[in-house]
C-alpha cells in the first residue's frame, strides 16, 4: 500500500467516493425529505512565519488553511442527520511540504438517533470513543440499550490511520460494547477491539473494562482498564474518586499505570517504540485535582501529580500546579493566573511554567493577551528559559461573520527571536430548510 | 481467510441488530442530537438549568459541570457515550483536538482563546522532550496510534 501521503491508494479513493456520495446525500433526496436544520461553520486561517533552513538562509511560510463542519439534521422531519469535517491547505510562500498542498476529510456520515434508548447508528467516516475503542474509521456503529438496562453497541470498518504499511489489503478494525447502566447510579461495561494490521508484528486487540458508580451521595467513583491480548498483559488501568459535596466544589483523587510494552504494542508512531524508548518501563501515577468557586466568577484549580518510574532514567517526577481564572462581562471574558512546578529526579526534567491571560470584548471587538515561559532546571541547546506572548484583536463585523488577527513572539530554545501572525476569518451560518 | 469470517461474523452481528430493529431498545428518552435551547457564551455549567438527571447519558448534569476537574477526565464520560457531549459540541467539536491528521496546533487556531484548556501552549517542542519523558502515556492516547511524518522528522 502507498502512503496515503504521496499519490492516491485504493483505500483512500473508495473512501473520497463514499464521502462524496453521503456528501451529495440530501440532495439526491426526493422533494418531501429536503426538511432540514443546516448549519454550516468555515474557518479560515492564513498564517505567515519565517524559518531558517539548513544552509542559514530563511524562508518565508504562509500556508493558507480552510476549516469546513456541517451539520444537516432533523432531515425530512427525522430524527436523521449528517455531519462532516474536513480542511484544506495551500501554502501561499514558500512549501511547507513538497507539493505546497494538504489537507484531511476527518468526518463525514449519516447519523441516526432513535427518540428513545439511545439508539444510534452511524455511517460513513465518524471518531468514536466507545468503551477501549477511540478510533475513526469507515465504517458502522450501532447502539441501544435495552428495558432491562443492559445495552449493546458494535462498530466495523476500516481504520483510518495516516498509514499501516506492511499489509496489503483487507485492514478492518471491529468491536463492541457490552454495558449495563441504571440511571443516576452504575454503569458498567465490557469492550473488545480489533485491528488487523502490523503493530510492531502483531494485530491489535485489546479487551476493556469500564465502569462509573454513584451510590447515591456527591460521590462518583470510575475506572477503566484495557487488557492487551497481543501481549496478554494489562496495558493500563485508570481509577478516580471524585467528590462534589456542592456545586462549587470539585474534587478528584485518582491512579493510574501502564506498562510500556503492552500500551505501546500496538503504536504506529516510531516515538513510542524501541529504541526511542526503553520498552521494559512501568509508569504509577497518583493524582489530585481540584475546582473550587469561591465567588462568583472567581475559581481556584489546583493539581498535583506524582509519576513514578520503574526505571532511574527517566527516575520520578512531581508536577504541582494552581491557578485562579475570573470570569466576568457576564462571562464572555475571563482573566487566569497560573504556576506549575515540575520536580524530578533529574535536572533535565525540571521546569517551572508561569502563565497569565486575559480577554476584554467590548461591543463587536475583542482582545486577548496570552504570555507563558518555562524556566528550565537544565540548559537547553544553551537556553534555560523560553517565553511566549499571543496578542489577538477580533471583530465580529456580522452576526456569523467574525474577523481576528493574532500575533505571536516566542523566545526558546528552538528560537532566538520568532513572530509570527495569523489572520482567521470565521463563518457561522444556520438555516431550517422547508420542504413540503 | 480468518480475516474474511470474523468480519463476516461482525457484519453478521450487525445484520443482526438491524432486525431486530428498534422493537427492542428502552423507551426512557434519548439525547437530543442538538441541544434545544441557544447556549450563553463561556464556559458551560450545566447546573443552571438541571438539576437532575440526563435522560440519554444516564448521569447526574452534575458530572458534566465543566470545571478542570471534568475536562482532565472527560475520556472517562466520552467511553461510556459522546451523545451527551455532540448535544452541546456538534459532532466535529472533538476532532479540533483528536484528528488522525492536523498540522495546526489547537491552541494556534484558537489563539484568540486563551480562556480554553488547551494542550501544548508555548514552543510545546521544547517542553515535549520533558513531558514526553516523564509521561508518554499521556501523550500516546492521541498521538500513539498514528504514524505522524512530523514525528518520524526526529524520532526515526
Amino acid at each position: 500500500m502507498r502512503d496515503a501521503s504521496h499519490g492516491v491508494n485504493t483505500r483512500l479513493g473508495m473512501g473520497l467516493c463514499c464521502a462524496t456520495l453521503l456528501l451529495l446525500l440530501p440532495a439526491l433526496l426526493p422533494a418531501p425529505c429536503l426538511a432540514a436544520d443546516v448549519t454550516l461553520s468555515s474557518q479560515t486561517y492564513l498564517l505567515y512565519y519565517e524559518r531558517e533552513v539548513t544552509g542559514g538562509s530563511d524562508k518565508e511560510y504562509a500556508p493558507l488553511y480552510e476549516y469546513i463542519s456541517g451539520d444537516v439534521s432533523n432531515l425530512g422531519g427525522n430524527p436523521l442527520s449528517f455531519h462532516f469535517y474536513g480542511w484544506g491547505r495551500v501554502d501561499l510562500g514558500d512549501d511547507t511540504d513538497d507539493d505546497g498542498t494538504g489537507g484531511d476529510l476527518a468526518s463525514a456520515y449519516l447519523q441516526y438517533i432513535h427518540p428513545t434508548g439511545n439508539g444510534e447508528m452511524r455511517l460513513g467516516r465518524f471518531f468514536l470513543t466507545e468503551g477501549v475503542a477511540a478510533e475513526i474509521l469507515d465504517g458502522i456503529f450501532l447502539k441501544g440499550r435495552t428495558p432491562s438496562g443492559f445495552g449493546l453497541s458494535v462498530f466495523g470498518g476500516v481504520p483510518v490511520e495516516r498509514s499501516i504499511t506492511s499489509t496489503d489489503e483487507g485492514d478492518s478494525i471491529y468491536g463492541g460494547r457490552l454495558f449495563f447502566a441504571r440511571s443516576g447510579f452504575a454503569e458498567i461495561g465490557v469492550s473488545y477491539l480489533k485491528e488487523d494490521g502490523d503493530f510492531q508484528g502483531d494485530d491489535r486487540e485489546m479487551v476493556g473494562g469500564d465502569i462509573w458508580l454513584k451510590p447515591g451521595i456527591p460521590v462518583e467513583l470510575s475506572g477503566r482498564a484495557d487488557y492487551n491480548v497481543s501481549t496478554s498483559s494489562l496495558a493500563r488501568q485508570r481509577y478516580v474518586l471524585r467528590l462534589m459535596p456542592s456545586s462549587r466544589l470539585d474534587i478528584a483523587v485518582g491512579y493510574e499505570d501502564y506498562t510500556y510494552a503492552d500500551l505501546f504494542q500496538n503504536t504506529l508512531n516510531s516515538a513510542f517504540s524501541s529504541p526511542a524508548i526503553d520498552n521494559t518501563d512501568e509508569v504509577q501515577i497518583l493524582f489530585v485535582d481540584l475546582d473550587f468557586l469561591i465567588a462568583e466568577g472567581l475559581t481556584v484549580e489546583a493539581g498535583v501529580k506524582s509519576i513514578q518510574h520503574d526505571r532511574s532514567n527517566p527516575g520520578d517526577a512531581t508536577r504541582a500546579e494552581l491557578g485562579l481564572r475570573y470570569a466576568y462581562n457576564d462571562r464572555k471574558d475571563m482573566a487566569g493566573l497560573s504556576a506549575a512546578f515540575v520536580s524530578a529526579d533529574q535536572d533535565a526534567n525540571e521546569y517551572q511554567e508561569f502563565r497569565a491571560f486575559a480577554t476584554y470584548s467590548p461591543g463587536p471587538w475583542r482582545f486577548s493577551l496570552d504570555a507563558l515561559t518555562h524556566q528550565y532546571e537544565k540548559v537547553i541547546s544553551g537556553i534555560d528559559d523560553a517565553y511566549q506572548v499571543v496578542g489577538s484583536a477580533g471583530w465580529q463585523a456580522l452576526p456569523y461573520l467574525k474577523a481576528s488577527w493574532d500575533v505571536t513572539y516566542t523566545r526558546s530554545p528552538r528560537f532566538s527571536e520568532d513572530y509570527s501572525g495569523l489572520v482567521r476569518v470565521s463563518l457561522d451560518i444556520s438555516a431550517a430548510m422547508g420542504g413540503n | 481467510m480468518m480475516r474474511r469470517k470474523t468480519f463476516g461474523l461482525v457484519v453478521g452481528a450487525i445484520a443482526l441488530s438491524l432486525a431486530l430493529g428498534c422493537s427492542v431498545l428502552s423507551d426512557t428518552e434519548s439525547v437530543p442530537p442538538k441541544h434545544p435551547e441557544e447556549l450563553p457564551a463561556g464556559r458551560a455549567d450545566c447546573l443552571e438549568c438541571h438539576d437532575d438527571i440526563s435522560t440519554g447519558a444516564l448521569k447526574p448534569y452534575a458530572s458534566f459541570r465543566h470545571s478542570i476537574v471534568f475536562i482532565k477526565q472527560h475520556s472517562m464520560y466520552a467511553s461510556q457515550g459522546q451523545n451527551l457531549c455532540a448535544s452541546c459540541h456538534g459532532a466535529s467539536f472533538c476532532q479540533t483536538c483528536h484528528a488522525r491528521k492536523e498540522e495546526l496546533k489547537p491552541n494556534t487556531k484558537m489563539g484568540d482563546r486563551p480562556d480554553r484548556v488547551l494542550p501544548h501552549r508555548g514552543d510545546y517542542v521544547v517542553l515535549h522532550q520533558i513531558d514526553g519523558r516523564l509521561d508518554p502515556g499521556s501523550c500516546f492516547r492521541c498521538h500513539g496510534n498514528k504514524d505522524d511524518s512530523r514525528c518520524r522528522a526526529c524520532h526515526r
